[in-house]
């Protein structure tokens, strides 16, 4: 029975080099025979001939092949049931199958060897003869679950994913690259709270979203400069009281707005710089041209200024507020482009846009009178 | 719900799960997980209720594939283990005592009993294939 040598070990040994490189899922295979291997063992035979069953009825060892093959033949048998059933679910009109659709998988592979009340047309799949012997069989055989302790089992099944730019708080490196994209591994979770605390402590920043969305637009204040960073994922960011998932502390309720006093947010120098080059060279063709680009002439920035009225200079401070929405809008380069275009040809509105601006510029020192006046007579 | 057989749950939902059988647990899983990040969704109650459903909406459903499968497991084993019984016993003079004690699983067996389950197993005739003996301690001694 046992022919098996050295020279036999060393070909099993190759054989399982071999199987190694295609079987993907060794693990799975591998419990799945220590499954299979115990319950052989446990297989008992309870017939005729006592003397024999009194010795030792049961398997005491395994050829390897042998046990390779019927856990082979386990794991296709629990595979054909997921099939049939997923048939018979999709048959039925649904996708995920059930209990049902398990059953009748189950008359479907026992029907080569036949169970009780097969012949019936008209059985009912609860009562069916299969089922009926699985509890017969759940009923007699003993109760022994599986010797091992098992981690559970596919281990990477809810498997985060990396937190976004936005989640983490930080601003991507480039421009190019969205808020909503995956940050980079080493970007730190920095000034999230610090950009909300900013935003309460510049005053109420104009937005047509107000209130409970305070989380979801996110205003930062650095140098004059005025950024909104909207990013379609932050509508799912669960709104304050939500700190169902615990250890992660990305999905934790945003800071209230008070709760926590934070310094206020720093831009990093190069970006800075770059952006002050950017505005020089910009003030220089405007100041040659004597034309302001129309989109800065655009109502949101009006808004803004009139909001912004108490620290009004006309000129430079606007043209401050301006470049930030000229940042906002396109890339850097966009601008100057639109500018020189419009310089050729399209300087009647440039008029236009400068005689609004101006007759803008008039109301708001009628309106920075009256405060003064407001202020004065209130002084006096 | 009271037998728990040796097939781990987990290996049954990996492999019903990679023959395409879809387990209304993943759904559920799915809805739970969604019901973490959704406010409206947020109720205590809701939530029991999808862990109840999940529980017995997929445990039950994977505990009957595991039942299943063990039983034809075992009925292949023991068709195979009279099969080896059956067998005249061949003639070996010096190792009798031993011979009544062992009773080792082999592909003739096996063969013979999967041939009545429907699946076709050829056994190469000259394949050496030694017993393995890590199942059990007592046939260490040889």
């Amino acid at each position: 029975m046992s022919n098996g040598g050295g020279e036999g070990g060393s070909q099993r040994r190759e054989l399982h080099g071999k199987r190694k490189l295609f079987r993907g899922n060794d693990f799975a295979y591998a419990v799945a025979r220590m499954a299979v291997a115990q319950i052989c063992e446990g297989v008992e035979i309870n017939v005729y001939q006592e003397s024999q069953a009194r010795e030792g009825g049961r398997f005491s060892s395994f050829q390897e092949s042998a046990l390779e093959t019927i856990t082979d033949v386990a794991v296709q048998y629990i595979q054909s049931i997921g099939k049939t059933a997923q048939l018979y679910a999709n048959v039925a009109g649904r996708v995920e199958g059930n209990s049902l659709d398990i059953v009748q998988a189950l008359e479907d592979l026992g029907s080569g060897l036949g169970f009780a009340g097969i012949s019936d047309t008209d059985r009912c799949l609860a009562d069916s003869g299969v089922v009926k012997d699985i509890i017969r069989y759940a009923g007699e055989a003993e109760d022994m679950p599986f010797v091992y302790s098992l981690p559970r089992f596919p281990i990477n099944k809810e498997k985060r994913q990396a937190p976004s730019f936005f989640e983490v708080g930080a601003e991507p490196p480039d421009e190019h690259i969205p808020v909503w994209l995956p940050a980079f591994p080493e970007t730190k979770m920095c000034n999230r709270s610090e950009e909300t605390n900013v935003g309460t402590t510049e005053g109420e920043v104009p937005s047509k979203e107000n209130g409970s969305t305070l989380s979801i637009v996110q205003h930062s204040v650095d140098g004059g400069r005025l950024e909104i960073l909207k990013s379609p994922k932050d509508v799912q960011m669960p709104p304050e009281g939500e700190g169902i998932v615990e250890g992660n502390p990305f999905l934790t309720a945003p800071l209230r707005l008070v709760e926590k006093e934070v310094s206020p947010v720093f831009r990093p120098l190069e970006l800075s710089n770059e952006v002050v080059s950017i505005n020089d060279v910009l003030d220089k063709h405007m100041s040659n041209n004597h034309h302001i680009p129309v989109l800065e002439a655009s109502a949101p920035l009006d808004e803004i200024n009139k909001k912004n009225r108490l620290a009004d200079e006309d000129g430079e401070k606007k043209d401050g507020a301006r470049n930030l929405v000229r940042f906002k809008l396109g890339t850097i380069k966009r601008p100057t482009c639109l500018a020189k275009n419009r310089s050729f040809q399209e300087q009647g509105w440039f008029q236009e846009g400068e005689d609004r601006r101006e007759k803008s510029l008039e109301i708001e020192e009628k309106c920075k009178r009256i405060e003064s006046r407001i202020v004065d007579s209130d002084v006096k | 719900m009271d037998y728990t057989p040796m097939i781990l749950d987990d290996l049954v939902e990996h492999y019903l799960a990679k023959s395409g059988f879809q387990c209304p647990s993943y759904d559920c899983r799915l809805v739970y997980q969604q019901s973490v990040q959704m406010p409206w969704f947020k109720s205590v109650q809701m939530r029991f209720i999808i862990c109840y459903y999940n529980f017995y909406g997929s445990a039950l459903l994977i505990r009957l594939v595991a039942v299943a499968t063990q039983k034809f497991v075992a009925d292949v084993a023991s068709d195979a283990l009279q099969h080896c019984k059956a067998r005249p016993t061949p003639v070996v003079k010096d190792k009798k005592q031993q011979k009544d004690k062992r009773l080792i699983l082999t592909m003739e067996d096996l063969s013979k009993a999967l041939r009545e389950y429907g699946v076709n197993v050829k056994h190469p005739e000259y394949f050496a294939d030694s017993p393995s003996t890590r199942m059990d301690p007592t046939t260490r001694d040889e």
